[in-house]
């Protein structure tokens, strides 16, 4: 975000270099002594000399104080017609966006038929009524202007309208003028404030051309169009006459849209750095990976360690993570936001984001071709082939996965085509077919919609459908009914469960969910990670109806479904843990729950738990105090609630 | 109830338009279809339903943040439709609304005093010397540290923004607070501590609220009546732990079976087919067309709510069979 105090560092360069080229002109008297309009005729066209350090013009005027002063001019417009575009407009545009109806109406219409006009025809028309002089070029320039602010006003602030915050002025009795000009008008101030420097660089391109015209500023006033215009004549004999004041108009229009560009990056939030689209960082690829034996295991995470950058030193995000995802099996990964779930599916798909590193650690991954592959060993075309193909992943909102733009048959035979060569026939059959065994009736018909005809759960079931096409073995599902109504929740669930039965080839399926009563549903095993590492894993039964870890017994005692008996009314409180998941960068020393833990000891800050198995290998656990731990004392359940 | 209700709503209905057909006939969408009800002083009524139920469209338009119609709609004994908008910002007041998302619900450019202090400017409450006093008083009922005041909302985690958000709405003492899907958005070790704080400030300054969220579990903890909506109707409303556990309605019971659960065995009841579009709502009960018990009368006739219990009602006309 902006802080306003601050200046950022790459802002200095050009706005120093703005800063010069506008006071340079307005500090004509202390740079040249010589006046702008007094005519030599017998100097003209004089060569440049100690005295007159540009040469003299075709009138013997002196060249630099004509460029100086008419830089006054021609800034003095620019800047005085956006000024008032500016305001005017973005009057307009916060009035219209605000209150909406008539105001709407007018803000609206008004710039359309400002902005059906050409713009020089406009100038030139109103120029020809009120005749030249920079007056009029101002009133020219405001009303050639303003619509675009009003536009962008318009739009900006109808989005900011929307945001909760400024219903919640509306809703504290704040009044309308308070609120548009208190939290409107800042809100809105970057994208305007970057339209302004463009403007102020257009401005003063239109005003030279009309003053080349003649249209502009009055004869003898100087001002860089009227410099063109003369020394055009004399082009042939005298280069430099013609060459100064265009030297200052591209200096000049080149200093304010550096500006700009600095300012645009600088006012966006995401601080404009990177190409926009996430490069997907390379796995990286460790020699040491361990055999895999057992058949029935698809894909295997040891020991993976994901970095990121702060301030030039790498942060682990995520930790000492080890996951083996077997065929026929439900995994589920729980946590919290931050906690590193997303991240490490993430991983398996070879889908993180640029800025994450992977330090260490191995993912393997058997293809359906029974080899097993280290996904930090391949390069970009296997790792495309892998990913719908051996793996396939359903992400929360089906809305943002599916294009809006094309139809339900066009995605799936897209996807379909992508990795099994057959013709396009086949293929929509084969998407029909899909679409029947996710549950969608009439799917001959509906193929054919597009996502926003379809609800919520319907787009779930397409998704899904999608994944399914080319039989995978690893599914991952990555709290794919949370966007969704309990009761479309709870059947997408039980899609996914009897999918997953019958797929003869025996899939694996990760389901990444905060919520732990759809993981008691479908999960054989659980691993519950908190702030970038596993926790605490072993069968979903085990771990969720006797958790041996505080922070999933936490986890589980905070939920009100665990409370039936419990009511606020009553003054019943809620078993809550204090305080919040700690970010990567401060992390505590030795156990990272120690700060909110209700057990933790004076080792907790020491020691850094291990995963400690219990004797019969169903369950391992990250904490000093539990039973599997060397020595652990555990409390039990009571005591510490 | 022999209090007189704080809150009484009658026959709120709010429709949108949506295109047109012909030149003057407008199509309409109903959201809202005759909802009534009343919230008593210091009592927690909970709205749950799911997307399209219309939940949000009442909390907002009680604070007259969208424009509706009803039969009345009176809060303290003033009629809500016919107040003067002057009187109004002075309502304002007592009636505050907490939202949902804790990252679109404050300014980024503001800090914590200077939303907290709009609050107060608002209504010209402890202006000059009393102001800090009165910013530090709140912070700290949020359970926040006072340094946080000059703090932007950026700097802040989302349980965090949510109790910066409560402390706004707390800031200019209502009696009547609107909780938008309040806790939605928090993790699960967060909502619980909201939970108890918005629980504690209620018994504290016996607040009302209106309790808006689709998580049946979490209502039926912090609510004392709970009313179910389906497509903008009332399906069921009644004391939260009847609601929840003796369910009258079908729809409810659907809903409760739904929710997944740690403890509980999943007995769910199956709904057959989607949501009805509401532009193509079906005729008599607008649940039959999912309702596991529907007879050939659903179809009928549109059920009212009628008395199924101690300060229970269903809209059902086999609410006896459940």
């Amino acid at each position: 975000m902006m802080s306003m105090p601050r200046i950022p560092t790459r802002m200095i360069v050009p706005s120093l270099l703005l800063a010069a080229l506008i006071v340079i002109p307005f500090a004509a008297p202390l740079i040249t002594a010589e006046d702008p309009i007094k005519m030599a005729v017998r100097y003209r066209l004089a060569a440049p000399d100690l005295a007159h350090w540009l040469g003299r013009d075709e009138f013997g005027r002196d060249r630099l104080a004509r460029v100086l002063y008419g830089g006054q001019v021609s800034l003095t417009v620019a800047f005085v017609a956006t000024s008032i575009a500016c305001i005017v407009g973005t009057f307009f545009g916060l009035i219209g966006a605000y209150f909406r109806g008539p105001s709407e109406f007018i803000t609206t219409r008004l710039s359309d038929i400002v902005l059906c006009f050409p713009p020089i025809l406009l100038a030139l028309l109103v120029v020809t009524l009120f005749g030249p002089g920079a007056g009029t070029l101002v009133a020219v320039l405001s009303v050639l202007y303003f619509p675009t602010f009003a536009r962008i006003a318009f739009s900006e602030a109808l989005r900011v309208t929307s945001l909760d915050f400024v219903e919640a002025s509306r809703a504290l009795g704040t009044p309308s003028r308070r609120i548009v000009l208190g939290t409107i008008l800042p809100n809105i101030a970057g994208p305007l404030s970057v339209q302004y420097s463009l403007t102020a660089a257009a401005a003063i391109t239109i005003e030279s051309g009309l003053s080349f015209l003649g249209l502009g500023v009055v004869p003898p006033a100087p001002s860089w169009g009227q410099m063109i215009r003369g020394a055009r004549q004399f082009m042939n004999q005298d280069p430099l006459g013609i060459l100064i004041p265009c030297a200052a108009l591209v200096l000049t229009i080149y200093a304010i849209n550096f500006f700009c560009d600095r300012l645009r990056d600088t006012l966006d939030p995401k601080g404009g750095a990177g190409s926009g689209m996430d490069d997907v960082s390379a796995p990286l690829a460790l020699a040491n990976a361990p055999a895999i034996d057992d058949p029935d295991v698809v894909a295997m995470i040891t020991d993976l360690r994901l970095e990121t950058s702060r301030y030039g030193t790498p942060v682990a995000v995520i930790e000492e993570v080890s996951l083996t995802l077997r065929a026929n099996q439900c995994t589920a990964l729980v946590g919290e936001s931050g906690s590193g779930k997303s991240l490490s599916s993430l991983a398996l798909m070879g889908l993180l984001p640029g800025a994450i590193r992977q330090a260490s650690g191995t993912l393997q991954l058997r293809r359906k071709s029974g080899d097993v592959v280290d996904l930090g060993f391949l390069d970009a075309r296997t790792l495309e082939d892998i990913r719908g193909n051996d793996i396939a992943m359903i992400f929360q909102e089906p809305m943002t996965s599916l294009n809006p733009i094309h139809t339900i048959s066009g995605q799936m035979i897209e996807a379909i085509l992508a990795h099994r060569p057959m013709s396009k026939t086949e293929a929509r059959s084969h998407a029909i077919a899909l679409l029947k065994r996710v549950g969608m009736n009439d799917a001959e018909r509906r193929i054919d919609s597009y996502p926003d005809q379809m609800s919520g759960g319907m787009r779930q079931r397409v998704m899904i459908a999608m994944a399914f096409a080319c039989e995978p073995r690893l599914l991952i599902a990555d709290e794919p009914t949370t966007a969704l109504d309990v009761t479309i929740q709870a059947e997408i669930i039980e899609l996914l469960q009897s999918l997953r039965q019958d797929q003869a080839s025996g899939l694996s399926l990760l389901f990444v969910s905060h919520n732990l009563g759809i993981v008691a549903d479908i999960a054989d095993r659980v691993a519950v990670m908190y702030s970038g590492q596993i926790v605490e894993e072993g069968l979903a039964d085990l771990i969720l109806r006797d958790p041996h870890h505080p922070y999933t017994r936490a986890l589980i005692e905070s939920m009100p479904s665990s409370h039936e008996a419990l009511h606020s009314t009553g003054g019943d409180r809620l078993p809550a843990i204090s305080g919040t998941p700690p970010l990567p960068s401060a992390r505590p020393s030795g156990c990272a729950f120690r700060d909110r833990c209700p057990i933790a000891i004076a080792s907790c800050a020491e020691i850094r738990p291990q995963l400690y198995p219990s004797p019969d290998g169903e369950r391992s656990v990250r904490c000093l105090r539990a039973p599997e731990a060397p020595g652990g004392l555990q409390m039990s359940r009571t005591e510490a609630a | 109830m022999t209090q007189a209700p704080l809150l009484d709503v009658q026959k709120l209905r709010k429709s949108y338009p949506i295109g047109r057909r012909g030149l003057f006939s407008r199509r309409t969408l109903n959201v809202l279809h005759d909802v009534s009800f009343s919230v008593a002083p210091g009592e927690v009524l909970g709205l749950v339903g799911e997307s399209g139920s219309g939940k949000s469209t009442i909390g907002r338009a009680i604070l007259r943040l969208i424009e509706s119609e009803s039969a009345a709609m009176r809060f303290k004994g003033q009629d809500l439709n016919t107040i003067p908008s002057g009187r109004l910002r002075d309502l304002r007041k007592d009636m505050q609304i907490i939202f949902q998302d804790p990252y679109a619900s404050l300014d980024p450019r503001k800090t914590i005093r200077a939303v907290l202090s709009e609050a107060l400017d608002a209504h010209g409450l402890h202006r000059g010397p009393a102001r800090g006093p009165r910013l530090t008083e709140l912070v700290n009922l949020v359970g926040l540290d006072p340094s946080f005041l000059d703090r932007r909302p950026h700097e802040f985690s989302g349980g965090q923004r949510q109790r910066i958000g409560i402390a706004r709405a707390l800031a200019v003492e209502p009696s009547f607070i609107v909780c938008d899907e309040a806790v939605s958005a928090l993790d699960v070790s967060i909502q619980a501590q909201v939970l108890n704080l918005l629980a504690d400030l209620r018994a504290m300054t016996g607040v009302s609220l209106l309790f808006i969220s689709h998580d049946l579990s979490v209502v039926r903890f912090i609510s004392d009546r709970v009313m179910v909506l389906y497509l903008g109707r009332v399906m069921e409303v009644g004391p939260a732990d009847q609601v929840h556990f003796a369910p009258k309605h079908p729809y409810t019971a659907a809903l409760v079976s739904a929710e997944p659960s740690l403890h509980r065995e999943n007995r769910r009841i199956r709904l057959t087919g989607e949501i009805p579009s509401p532009l193509s709502l079906p005729s008599g009960c607008i649940f039959r067309n999912r309702c596991p018990y529907a007879l050939p009368a659903c179809a009928d006739t549109v059920p009212q709510l009628q008395t199924v219990g101690d300060q229970h009602q269903a809209a059902c006309l086999r609410h006896d069979i459940l």
